[in-house]
């Protein structure tokens, strides 16, 4: 009988879905990333709409695939650079580019992690369904997905994360929850992730495998992550660094520091 | 024993307000479920307190008690929006401010009809008073309210679940939350004449929060709670049906807290 009902209910799911027309949540454009990653133009921004600028007359570019930091001190604008790239937050002046959109346009390329992501607290959910949810990047309103299966797994096992699958989510550790959330961007198909501090409350199993997976495993992505820790920066191509309002760009290779005005 | 439970289905009302807590049951047991795990209980309570002056509006006016409630519930959630939006003004108190007008407007509305004693169905339901053609309006809204849910599952989990990521996918969480009001207006509709306005609130949140306690999915929450609300539906009604001293109201409401309390009591925690 169970199992009756768990394959019926996969079709009606199918049937009830046929009827409804499906609209995509942005337009959605499947190029490959266009030469730069992000760009950026006399850039201005506020943490919140009333507040004051948190960076102004930002410049600076970063390549795909390309491994940038963000370093600077505390409230220095680097969680507000990486919310406006997200298209999180509005911009004041200036203007961005994300894979040649605007962020809004883009977002499907784009992945963010907050430095504390605001997940409700006791949801009834399975750390397999949240990384299914990277798969609604692809599917618009009214659209149920049967598909991503594999993805999904490739991805909770680039993250260590297969034998979790089933646990609820409320159960799992900081380091935990942070892999999930990458494995979801994984199979959102994001070119580019932005990491705000992922480190910050990560226990050694948890970091490693992050570290791996980022810098080692051969993936293409293009990574722009704040971070507070000087040994990180030796891996990165490039760095910019927040300081008076605005920021620097210093790419390891050359190894001077130049400013974009 | 097979008597006392097969008795009063000889009445047709009893099976009219069978088939009625059945109906809204499913609807609110599944809305329910958003609304305890968005912490929206006291907006949804202001939902369904203020539908006290449209109904008793609409009486007066003569047109249809349905359409009033409908209207006012929608006017308490617009209002509320209305108020939060601006500045110096909390969600929260904008939702006390609007549940607190709307229900004295609806007390001072009931003195214009000069009578009390009908409208205590009003405030706390009444089980015979559900004829075919409310049978037919609860259908309708439980049905639109099931719709919707499930149309918009994978949103809806979303942006309760993690509203920045819906955002960042253009899955529009302000929007959703919109909707989760206007069912919530809906599925409050459907149940106004089995629990009146003071105790629908009751059909939200205590089977859903029975499910959230006994669930470990969205959906598993959402059977759970339809689960606890058809038990405890039927028992009240049977409790009111051989008790007189109990209305039926007051019964559905007290049967759908004894599977709470057993859940909280038993249930392991997660």
């Amino acid at each position: 009988m169970r199992h009756f009902i768990k394959s019926l209910s996969p079709r009606l799911g199918e049937a009830f879905f046929a009827v409804l027309p499906s609209i995509p949540y942005a337009s959605q454009e499947k190029e490959r990333c266009p030469g730069e990653a992000i760009t950026a133009q006399g850039l201005s921004a506020a943490a919140r709409v009333d507040g004051p600028v948190a960076f102004h007359d930002a410049t600076f570019e970063i390549p795909c695939g390309c491994r940038a930091a963000l370093i600077g001190p505390n409230g220095s604008g680097k969680s507000t650079l990486l919310r406006v790239l997200a298209g999180l937050t509005p911009i004041r002046s200036g203007e961005i580019r994300v894979a040649g959109e605007t962020p809004r346009l883009g977002r499907s390329r784009i992945a963010y992690l907050a430095q504390r992501p605001q997940l409700a607290e006791h949801f009834p959910i399975k750390l397999r369904r949240l990384v299914q949810m990277g798969t609604y990047a692809h599917h618009g309103w009214f659209e149920e997905c049967h598909h991503g299966d594999e993805a999904i797994d490739r991805a909770l096992a680039q993250l260590g994360l297969t034998e979790l699958a089933e646990r609820p989510v409320q159960t799992l550790s900081g380091g935990q929850r942070q892999r999930a959330l990458i494995a979801r961007a994984v199979v959102q198909g994001a070119e580019i992730l932005l990491l705000d501090e992922p480190y910050a409350a990560l226990d050694q199993p948890s970091r490693e495998i992050i570290d791996r997976f980022l810098f080692e495993s051969g993936a293409t992505f293009t990574v722009l992550m704040a971070t507070h820790d000087p040994a990180d920066l030796g891996r990165f191509d490039r760095i910019l660094e927040m300081r008076g309002g605005t920021v620097l760009t210093r790419h390891a290779c050359s190894g001077h520091d130049h400013r974009h005005a | 024993m097979l008597d006392l439970i097969v008795a009063p289905l000889a009445e047709p009302f009893f099976l009219r307000a069978l088939l009625a807590i059945a109906l809204s049951g499913a609807a609110c047991a599944c809305l329910g479920a958003y609304v305890v795990l968005r912490r929206m209980a006291f907006v949804s309570t202001a939902l369904t307190h203020s539908i006290l002056p449209g109904v008793v509006g609409a009486l007066l006016l003569g047109f249809s008690p349905y359409l009033g409630a409908l209207f006012a519930a929608l006017l308490t959630a617009a209002g509320a929006a209305w108020l939060a939006s601006r500045k110096g003004t909390s969600e929260d108190s904008a939702v006390g401010v609007m549940l607190s007008v709307m229900f004295a407007a609806g007390i001072a509305l009931m003195q214009q009809a000069n009578s009390w004693r009908d409208f205590a169905g009003l405030l706390f339901g009444s089980v015979v008073s559900v004829g075919t053609e409310d049978l037919v309006v609860i259908g309708l809204t439980a049905a639109l309210v099931l719709f919707g849910l499930r149309a918009l599952h994978k949103e809806l989990e979303l942006a309760s679940f993690d509203e920045e990521y819906a955002a960042l996918l253009g899955a529009r969480p302000a929007l959703m939350r919109v909707v989760l009001l206007g069912l919530v207006a809906l599925g409050s509709v459907a149940c106004v004449r089995l629990l009146g306005a003071l105790l629908t609130t009751a059909l939200f949140i205590l089977p859903a929060a029975t499910g959230v306690l006994l669930g470990r999915t969205l959906p598993q929450v959402m059977a759970w709670g339809f689960g606890c609300a058809l038990l405890g539906g039927v028992g009240g009604l049977y409790l009111s049906y051989y008790l007189s001293a109990v209305p039926s109201g007051a019964g559905i409401v007290l049967c759908c807290a004894l599977p709470y309390l057993a859940a909280r009591l038993f249930a392991a925690p997660r």
